[in-house]
C-alpha cells in the first residue's frame, strides 16, 4: 500500500516538472524575436520535456508492453528531432534576406 | 485506494488540459509568424505535444494499443519537415541561380548556395567592413 503512494509521487513529481518545461518552451517562442532564438527553445520542449512525461508514465505503468513502446517513441525522437532542427536551421540562413542583421554567417 | 484512483485521474487530467491549452497557443504562433520558419518550428512543436496527450490518454482509458498511434505520428511528423524543406529548398535554388556552373562556382566560395543577389549583396556587406576596420 506505502509502495503504491511512493510510486504515484514520483510520478506526479516527474509529470509536473514536464509540464513546467513545456510551459517554459511556449512562453519562450512567444517572447523572443527571431526565428533562431525561437527555435532553441522549441528544441528544449522536445527533449527534456517529453523525457520527462514519458518517464513518469512508465513508472504508473511497470513493466507492460506500454513501457516498450514508451521507450521506443522516445529513441526515435531524440534521433530524429536533431535532424529536423538543422534542416530549418539551413533553409533560414539560404533563404533569409536580413541574415546580416539577425545572425553572423561564418564562410566555413 | 479510492483517493489513490480519483489523485491519480486528477492529475493526469490536469495534464491534459494544460497540454491542450498550450496546442492552441502553438497554433495561434504558426497563424501569426511572419515568416514561413516560424510555421514550421510551430508545427514541430505541435507534433510532439499531440505526443504527449496520446500517450496520456492511452494510460488514462487502459487502452495499450493507442500508443502504436502515437509511434506512427511521430514518424510521419519528421518525415513532413524533411520532405517540405528538400521542396522549398530545390525550388528557390532553380528560380534564383541561372546556370548549373554558377551554382558550382558560389558554392565552392560561399560553402552553401545562395541566390545571385543574395550573393552580391553580402559581398558588399563584408567589404564595407572590413574597409572600415582597414581605416580605423
Amino acid at each position: 500500500m506505502i509502495g503504491e503512494w511512493i510510486r504515484f509521487i514520483i510520478a506526479a513529481v516527474l509529470l509536473l516538472f514536464g509540464l513546467f518545461v513545456e510551459v517554459r518552451a511556449i512562453l519562450g517562442v512567444y517572447r523572443m524575436n527571431y526565428v533562431m532564438n525561437r527555435m532553441q527553445v522549441a528544441a528544449m520542449g522536445d527533449t527534456m520535456g517529453l523525457m520527462c512525461i514519458l518517464v513518469g508514465l512508465m513508472i504508473l505503468s511497470g513493466f507492460t508492453i506500454m513501457t516498450a513502446k514508451m521507450i521506443m517513441i522516445l529513441l526515435f525522437f531524440w534521433l530524429a528531432s536533431p535532424v529536423s532542427s538543422h534542416m530549418i536551421a539551413e533553409i533560414e540562413i539560404v533563404t533569409n534576406p536580413k541574415a546580416d542583421q539577425e545572425f553572423e554567417v561564418t564562410k566555413p | 485506494m479510492e483517493i489513490l484512483n480519483s489523485a491519480r485521474e486528477f492529475l493526469l487530467g490536469f495534464v491534459m488540459v494544460v497540454m491542450a491549452i498550450i496546442l492552441i497557443l502553438a497554433l495561434i504562433r504558426a497563424i501569426i509568424g511572419p515568416r514561413f520558419t516560424d510555421r514550421i518550428v510551430a508545427i514541430n512543436m505541435i507534433g510532439t505535444e499531440v505526443i504527449i496527450i496520446i500517450c496520456v490518454l492511452a494510460y488514462l482509458i487502459g487502452e495499450q494499443y493507442l500508443v502504436d498511434v502515437a509511434l506512427v505520428y511521430a514518424m510521419i511528423s519528421f518525415l513532413a519537415v524533411v520532405v517540405m524543406v528538400n521542396l522549398y529548398l530545390t525550388v528557390y535554388r532553380e528560380k534564383t541561380l541561372k546556370s548549373k556552373e554558377e551554382a558550382e562556382i558560389l558554392s565552392h566560395e560561399h560553402g552553401i548556395e545562395v541566390g545571385r543577389e543574395e550573393y552580391e549583396r553580402r559581398q558588399k556587406a563584408s567589404m564595407k567592413a572590413e574597409g572600415k576596420e582597414g581605416t580605423q
